[in-house]
């Protein structure tokens, strides 16, 4: 009897469990003040979906869509980073709101109509998704698997660049991804990779040089994945490359001659930098650099000079 | 010093006797010294070559710290001379995070000496693994400085540079928990054209050598040098003992020349794992640095479960304050008037024993340790070592 007793009130005790949730919910309504946080994830992330496709139709009730969406963002952001005086949300709830990001693809649909959200907004995707991309499980990174399935992410962010008010958001999500060797890979291996040619050299200094950080990232982070890519694709990089040292624009020419300096000194690269210095015109292009006005591009130009010189002095037989 | 006074007990009294209550000290004075645009401090610590000092640069306002080295030193250490040569060469080529920045070096002819100014850095690896009662990190810890130190080497790497000499006192930790790698006096740089990395000398430490210099192989591939002493390193972080150890530096030889490795098995898994991979007795199949990075124990983060272990402090500053300031203090404000202060060695225990009893009514009343420390006047206990001049009254 008294077995049975007991085991009857644990199985009480279970019931209470399963309705907590629900009772949490009572008690949001009673109480508006800690109301908000008290929303589920999924709750959350319904209302922003909803809210972004309302903005992106373009009703004339923009102005509450774009509201809504800055709001729903905040919430999201403080589950994530917690506020002054909340802490973050537990694993739990995170990992349930991470799992609802992918299911209702937001991520994507946040990154396409970044350029209707306000200015605040646009840094909370940024936040937010810089956020989810670091979260880990033991040694798996759910999101960066996540973002392999779906690698429009990416392209959109590097069109990015295109669109001067979101282009700074755009780089830093860009570069986070760019710290994920998975992700890198399928941005260099895309033909948008080759827009950052284009990118470096906008007329918009702050884009351009993020631009540039970003295509620095990618060329010299994974060495491995870089080395491979630039023997790969050594002559279409190389063209390209060329376009840059020749720029109108002196911060794109010091920059890239120095990028090209790092990357041809760096021991992975050993089979481009080979092939780099046999081609007597690169020696001529880096001899004409040394001619330079700026006494920054003919430092530069040095360290890329004296890998040739180097090579000819183990030329010669002494 | 050697003068008699009283003829008659010259053979007794040789020396001149001073009462130690006769004893006055003066306090030292902080005089400003400034060298090329930087501001001297403190002591950081010292070795065999000379001192490293804090310094502020004046211009930018950085903290740096200025290791002072002495010619006359630097010839008693073997290659002494030739190393700093070095490393002061390799160093001035790299700009990496996770490797120290040399950033002005100045030579002084008259004092022969050389001063290397370099980032500032808050401890060694080597000291907060002393200040521990087990000699050893929490897991998360030992894995944060891992990575750090796995960047800093692939970088040193890419360049084309053998560091050889990885162990913890050579690795340093700045104010936001950032290791630098440091102390390139045996690296080598490999030619640029050299087809692979062998190498044929090393002068590293010897419980860090791996077995092919041990067994005194003639050519060997350097990148696996540094693998295995940053093995020997985190075996080192995560255990608190060293995998091989030797009373003479033959046994220790013969029992790395062996290289059978126990690795405790109360470690995690994947670590163990991983300590397998880094010491390799064949450099053949030691996993290159490539497969560290992304080796599942390093690309794991794991749980902050124990508590952090702190820098240790520095003569009893835990928040390693700038000690420029008080030099710049005086410089600006120092008054002339009572500049020089004598004080005797009875004042001085008297006053001790006050500042003794106001710590001790103080603990009982407000169980406020930290009030003890600044109690009472300028020359509390901490300051009598620095007393630099003592006049026999």
């Amino acid at each position: 009897m008294a077995k049975g007793k007991a085991g009857q009130s644990w199985l009480k005790g279970v019931r209470v469990c399963s309705i907590h949730p629900l009772s949490q919910e009572c008690d949001s309504e009673k109480m508006p003040l800690f109301g908000k946080s008290q929303k589920s994830p999924a709750e959350v992330v319904k209302a922003l979906k909803e809210a972004v496709n309302a903005l992106e139709r373009g009703d004339k009730k923009i102005e509450k869509a774009q509201d809504d969406v800055s709001k729903n963002l905040v919430l999201i952001k403080n589950m994530l980073y917690g506020t002054s005086d909340s802490e973050p949300q537990t694993d739990i709830i995170v990992a349930q709101l991470a799992q609802e990001l992918y299911n209702s693809n937001l991520l994507l649909l946040l990154i396409q109509n970044l350029n209707r959200i306000d200015f605040e907004g646009k840094k909370d995707v940024a936040q937010v998704f810089n956020n989810i991309l670091r979260r880990q499980i033991g040694t798996r990174s759910p999101t960066v698997e996540y973002i392999c399935t779906k690698p429009e992410i990416l392209f959109t962010l590097m069109n990015g660049y295109e669109h001067q008010e979101i282009a700074l958001n755009c780089g830093t999500m860009l570069r986070e991804c760019a710290r994920y060797e998975a992700l890198a890979k399928i941005m260099l291996h895309s033909d948008d990779f080759f827009n950052f040619f284009r990118y470096v050299e906008v007329s918009t200094f702050d884009i351009a040089s993020d631009a540039f950080s970003t295509f620095k990232e990618l060329l010299t982070r994974h060495k491995m994945l870089c080395a491979e890519f630039l023997e790969l694709n050594y002559d279409k990089v190389f063209s390209h490359y060329q376009r840059l040292l020749n720029s109108e624009n002196y911060v794109t020419r010091r920059q890239s001659l120095k990028l090209l300096g790092e990357l041809l000194l760096d021991r992975h690269n050993f089979t481009v930098m080979t092939r780099y210095i046999s081609n007597p015109d690169n020696l001529k292009l880096m001899m004409n650099m040394l001619k330079e006005k700026s006494r920054n591009i003919q430092f530069e130009a040095f360290h890329v000079f004296k890998v040739f010189e180097s090579r000819q002095a183990c030329g010669f037989p002494h | 010093m050697l003068s008699g006074n009283n003829d008659e007990e010259q053979d007794i009294m040789f020396f001149h006797r001073v009462d130690s209550d006769e004893i006055i000290y003066q306090t030292e004075k902080k005089s400003c010294k400034i060298i090329g645009k930087y501001v001297m401090g403190d002591l950081l610590g010292e070795g065999s070559y000379g001192k490293v000092k804090e310094m502020l640069d004046s211009e930018t306002l950085c903290r740096r710290a200025v290791k002072i080295l002495k010619k006359r030193k630097l010839r008693r250490i073997p290659n002494g001379e030739q190393n700093v040569q070095r490393e002061i060469q390799l160093l001035k080529t790299l700009r990496h995070k996770n490797v120290i920045e040399l950033v002005d070096v100045m030579y002084n002819p008259e004092k022969e000496k050389m001063y290397l100014v370099m980032e500032y850095c808050v401890g060694v690896l080597q000291d907060m693994l002393e200040s521990t009662s087990n000699k050893k990190f929490p897991n998360w810890q030992a894995h944060w400085y891992f990575i750090q130190l796995m960047e800093g080497l692939q970088y040193l790497h890419s360049s084309g540079i053998i560091h050889k000499d990885i162990k913890p006192g050579n690795l340093l930790i700045t104010l936001d928990d950032t290791l630098k790698i440091s102390d390139l006096g045996v690296a080598e740089a490999l030619d640029r054209f050299a087809p692979d990395d062998t190498c044929y000398t090393s002068q590293g430490s010897p419980a860090f050598q791996p077995p092919e210099i041990a067994n005194g192989m003639e050519k060997f591939s350097g990148f696996k040098v540094d693998i295995w002493s940053s093995g020997v390193t985190l075996y080192n972080l995560v255990t608190g003992k060293y995998p091989f150890e030797g009373e003479t530096i033959f046994k220790l030889f013969e029992c790395i020349g062996q290289g059978d490795v126990v690795i405790p098995e109360e470690l995690e898994d994947q670590l163990i794992d991983l300590l397998k991979g880094m010491l390799h007795k064949d450099p053949e199949f030691r996993i290159p640095l490539e497969n560290i990075i992304r080796h599942p124990w390093v690309i794991r983060k794991p749980p902050k479960t124990l508590e952090r272990v702190p820098i240790p402090p520095l003569r009893g500053d835990e928040l390693h304050t700038m000690t420029v300031l008080p030099y710049l203090y005086d410089y600006h404000y120092g008054d002339q008037s009572s500049s020089t202060q004598y004080i005797s060695e009875r004042q001085l225990n008297e006053e001790n024993k006050i500042s003794m009893q106001e710590a001790c009514t103080n603990n009982k009343g407000s169980s406020s340790k930290k009030t003890c420390k600044s109690d009472g006047r300028q020359t509390s206990c901490l300051n009598i070592r620095k007393l630099a001049t003592c006049h026999p009254s």
